[in-house]
């Protein structure tokens, strides 16, 4: 493998660095919310890190390879995605009343995690050359991004993991918003925005879901359930005060009163922990990845690069924001994984990935 | 026109992220400062439970130290409603778990109803192993649910003491009710209820301590914070022997009746059994619905007390208060002499003599000695009612003997008074005839017949029946110790006091004595039989059997007095449980020979 040298010198130090203090931040926070787990944090530390291991070698792989060349394989790699995806239904691990892992090679894995970014690269490819025209999209236009982006959507809510569907649509939206859209598609499109809800709620949605979203609108719909988590997450976050309890010194996730602590709910810990200022710097150093994945964005090569890497800006973001909302009770309980924080092989793998992907587009920002 | 439709993309993204920030931390200052005090009380009350440590019960010794009542470890089942996430997952769980339903568990929480949500609500007492190991197994899905070691109260001779030591069981809704008389309990508390626990539970009872848990999610106990130990309750030292107890309820045990003995010289309770009874630990580790209405409806009426609550006519027994009195007042003396030729003429009714032939001419003592009736006819009537109802009273008789048990019958022991009173009607001679000889309106309890008994026995003064010896602390000092309190102490003329103690050895002791039967070896044993009518005139039912005595006859350590109902004759049924009990306490080795038995009063 020959890696041209003149690339590290255009490596991208700043998102490197910043996403190591994001990743380190986690690895630390992960061991205080495990250590009260029978296994004891050491057994989860190793794990993540030898996620980050596999991560940093696919990211090596990833840069080998011009964004470009993998574009133009990006049907095949949306295919393999959706093939994936598709043998999590047939055969794949349930956990928790859900179908989300499948066993490869003596690991779990979580295909819709993978499927964001690949999601990203197959629609950037399919919609450059409407960017480059600068033609403003038309509803025809939409038609066909829209339908490959529900075939995984469909497919991962059936699992049923309504978190990740949600952000591989709003994905989806914020790309298609990048490359611009006409003023009659932003009607139609608020149009259905403002309807689907209704047809969500009455056709699509499951008990426990709506039950989610009630507790959601009144805390104390269902004390025993969705709203009893909800309120020891606000009391967890809140109970931080300014400087936090510190670090291995938060109750509410030790005692067990925040399920998925060292997952979807991560962020309680941390901010019991740490407090507000803890917080107010976490906030700030994702705030500031996403920025630098933005200014990869707008100093890219091409406009192929500039939506890949506008993509995956727009992954973090959803995730960070939803994921924070969801522990402070500013949105309803779903299941999405804090980027580099919460615990999960997949979901740091796919997070890597997109690293590598943006340090690519990066990279060959001066090649011609 | 790119670049400057890609800035302005750009700067849509900022400000999208600077509003985003904005919202993310107005809404943690105002969680975390704001309200962050608020939360961390939350947090700390979230994690922080106050248990409540029982503290276990003062024992029971009898009076040579051996345990009547002590404390077991039991594990007892709790629920927490806070812990609670799914009402009917834990309560269904926990039916399914352990032999209980579920609306007995939900009666349970609505007795609790008025205790804040973090208040543990037991729910049952005293749980086998089995059900201890699958409720553990199973915590984990039904949260709420804690299991909880605390000290169980333990009856080692169950229904033999159930009347005097009586029972603990948890306190009632109509008790709690009352806020001021008990408001130092909470649900599932155990109170006294009956007997020596009800008495003395405030001495028994001891103060709970508590301790501060850190617990989780589930209400599991994480770790213990601070402590202040429980202080265990006082101990009670009795009068009461074991031995002799066992071997006057052993007597008992398949009949109805009671036995008391005493000590003439202090009034402590030797011997205190009532039967039928019931085993009280039934009580004390939470009584089933079936289990007490078995109880509570028995026609036995295994809940009564016969030796304080039951009211019996004394029989010939009562002719010992007769000739005290008589003879105090000069009305008769030894040499006093009454024919008796099988009956007794007064008014326009016979009388009869239980002696079909009677007795011929006999004197103060061949009338204890023989029970004849015919003489007692003629010293009531001279004696009068009045006269016979002040001295009984004096002794303790038709009036509360003050022993220490809740619940006490006074009996009745009639006059002029009471029946003007009562009925608004003279005394007639005639029912001074009838009482004479114990029967009529005169109902008495076999307490009040032991101080009769405890009367002779100590030469004209009997004590205070009293059960409880001392009060001591766990540290061993003596809180307070019972002295004798005397009851009577009448000057009686000289010479009386032998004259009825002598007729009183001879009922046991002499040839035709109506005792004789129940002569104790190497023992001399006094006593005096009686046979009282049951039932009314129209439906008699078998004679009460009467026995009181007292031993040795000379210098008496033990007064007692004995009941069986419906046991026909006292020299047969009655009398053989004061030789039980005399032997045990002499430790005569008796050789055991079926003598046949004197049916004579």
């Amino acid at each position: 493998m020959r890696i041209d040298k003149r690339r590290y010198y255009h490596l991208d130090w700043y998102l490197i660095i910043n996403g190591l203090l994001i990743f380190g931040i986690g690895l630390l926070n992960l061991v205080s919310a495990t250590s009260s787990f029978s296994s004891g944090s050491y057994n989860f530390m190793i794990k993540q890190l030898i996620a980050f291991a596999m991560g940093l070698v696919l990211i090596v792989v990833v840069m080998y390879y011009d964004y470009r060349i993998i574009a133009n394989h990006s049907r095949w790699i949306y295919l393999g995605g959706i093939s994936l995806v598709v043998l999590v239904l047939v055969i794949g691990l349930a956990a928790g009343g859900a179908k989300r892992w499948i066993s490869l090679f003596g690991f779990s894995i979580q295909p819709s995690e993978f499927m964001k970014p690949i999601l990203v690269i197959f629609l950037a490819n399919m919609l450059y050359e409407k960017k480059r025209q600068n033609t403003p999209l038309s509803l025809k236009d939409i038609a066909k991004p829209l339908l490959w982006t529900l075939i995984p959507f469909v497919l991962i809510v059936k699992q049923p993991d309504l978190g990740t569907g949600i952000v591989i649509i709003l994905v989806c939206f914020a790309i298609l918003w990048y490359i611009g859209l006409k003023k009659s598609t932003y009607a139609v499109l608020f149009a259905v925005g403002a309807i689907s809800p209704f047809i969500a709620w009455h056709y699509l949605m499951k008990p426990y879901q709506k039950m989610r979203v009630l507790s959601f609108i009144n805390i104390d719909a269902d004390p025993a359930g969705f709203g009893y988590h909800a309120k020891q997450a606000i009391i967890a976050v809140g109970s931080g005060r300014f400087l936090g309890k510190g670090f291995m010194a938060g109750t509410q996730h030790k005692l067990q009163f925040i399920p998925e602590h060292h997952t979807d709910f991560i962020f309680t810990v941390f901010s019991e922990e740490w407090g507000f200022i803890g917080s107010v710097i976490l906030f700030a150093l994702f705030i500031s990845f996403i920025n630098r994945c933005l200014k990869i964005a707008m100093n890219a090569h091409d406009e192929l690069g500039a939506i890949i890497a506008f993509g995956i800006a727009s992954i973090i973001y959803v995730q960070f924001t939803i994921n924070v909302m969801m522990a402070i009770h500013l949105a309803p309980v779903v299941g999405i994984p804090l980027p580099f924080i919460s615990y999960g092989g997949s979901s740091l793998l796919s997070m890597l990935v997109s690293v590598g992907l943006l340090l690519n587009i990066s990279t060959r920002r001066y090649m011609f | 026109m790119k670049e400057e439709n890609l800035s302005s993309k750009y700067k849509w993204c900022t400000l999208v992220l600077v509003i985003t920030m904005t919202v993310l931390l107005i809404r943690l200052w105002d969680l975390q400062i704001m309200r962050g005090a608020e939360m961390r009380k939350l947090s700390e009350q979230n994690r922080i439970r106050i248990k409540k440590i029982v503290a276990p019960r003062g024992i029971i010794y009898d009076r040579m130290g051996k345990v009547l009542a002590d404390t077991r470890p039991s594990f007892n089942i709790y629920l927490t409603p806070e812990d609670i996430r799914d009402f009917s997952q834990t309560v269904d769980g926990l039916a399914r778990l352990i032999a209980c339903d579920r609306e007995e568990i939900i009666e349970k929480m609505k007795a609790a109803s008025g205790m804040p949500p973090s208040f543990p609500i037991k729910i049952k007492s005293d749980i086998p192993m089995d059900e201890v190991a699958r409720v553990e197994a199973h915590r984990v899905y039904i949260p709420g649910i804690s299991i909880q070691i605390e000290p169980k109260r333990n009856y080692p001779y169950a229904a033999s003491f159930a009347h005097v030591i009586g029972y603990v069981s948890e306190v009632s809704d109509e008790e709690l009710k009352d806020k001021k008389k008990y408001k130092d309990y909470s649900p599932g508390d155990y109170i006294g209820k009956y007997g020596l626990e009800r008495a003395y539970e405030n001495d028994l009872r001891g103060v709970d301590g508590e301790k501060r848990v850190e617990v989780d999610a589930i209400g599991r106990e994480v770790r213990t914070l601070d402590v202040i130990d429980p202080i265990p309750g006082n101990s009670l030292h009795l009068n009461l022997d074991l031995d002799l107890q066992l071997s006057a309820d052993k007597a008992l045990e398949t009949r109805k009746g009671a036995a008391v003995a005493l000590n003439p010289k202090t009034g402590g309770v030797l011997v205190l059994a009532s039967r039928p009874g019931f085993d009280p630990n039934l009580f004390a580790s939470g009584i089933s619905k079936t289990d007490w209405q078995k109880i509570a409806l028995d026609k036995l009426h295994p809940l009564q007390n016969r030796a304080i609550q039951g009211g019996y006519p004394p029989g010939s027994t009562f002719k010992i208060l007769l000739a005290l009195r008589a003879l105090d007042l000069g009305i008769i003396n030894e040499r006093t002499t009454f024919s008796c030729g099988g009956g007794f003429s007064y008014g326009n009714r016979v009388f009869k003599c239980w002696k079909k032939g009677g007795h011929g001419s006999v004197s103060v003592h061949r009338a204890i000695v023989e029970s004849c009736d015919v003489f007692f006819y003629n010293v009531g009537l001279r004696l009068g009612v009045d006269r016979i109802h002040d001295f009984g009273n004096t002794l303790g008789l038709g009036r509360i003997t003050g022993i220490d048990l809740p619940n006490e019958q006074k009996g009745l022991l009639p006059s002029t008074e009471w029946k003007k009173k009562r009925y608004n009607q003279p005394w007639y001679e005639g029912e001074t005839v009838s009482v004479a000889i114990g029967q009529g309106a005169v109902w008495l309890t076999p307490i009040q017949l032991a101080m009769l008994s405890s009367f002779v026995a100590g030469d004209g003064k009997n004590y205070k029946p009293q059960i409880v010896n001392r009060i001591v602390s766990t540290e061993g000092k003596v809180i307070k110790a019972f002295e004798p309190v005397v009851n009577a102490d009448v000057k009686l003329k000289p010479g009386v006091l032998t004259i009825v103690k002598d007729g009183m050895r001879g009922v046991v002791n002499e040839p035709g004595g109506t005792a004789g039967a129940s002569k104790v070896q190497n023992v001399l044993m006094s006593g005096k039989t009686g046979t009282a009518q049951a039932g009314s005139d129209k439906v008699r039912l078998g004679d009460h059997a009467w026995f009181i005595a007292y031993a040795p006859s000379d210098d008496a350590s033990v007064a007692m007095a004995i009941l069986v109902e419906h046991g026909l004759h006292g020299s047969s049924a009655a009398a053989p449980i004061a030789k039980g009990i005399t032997e045990t306490l002499f430790k005569v080795k008796t050789v055991i020979k079926e003598a046949k038995v004197n049916e004579n009063r």
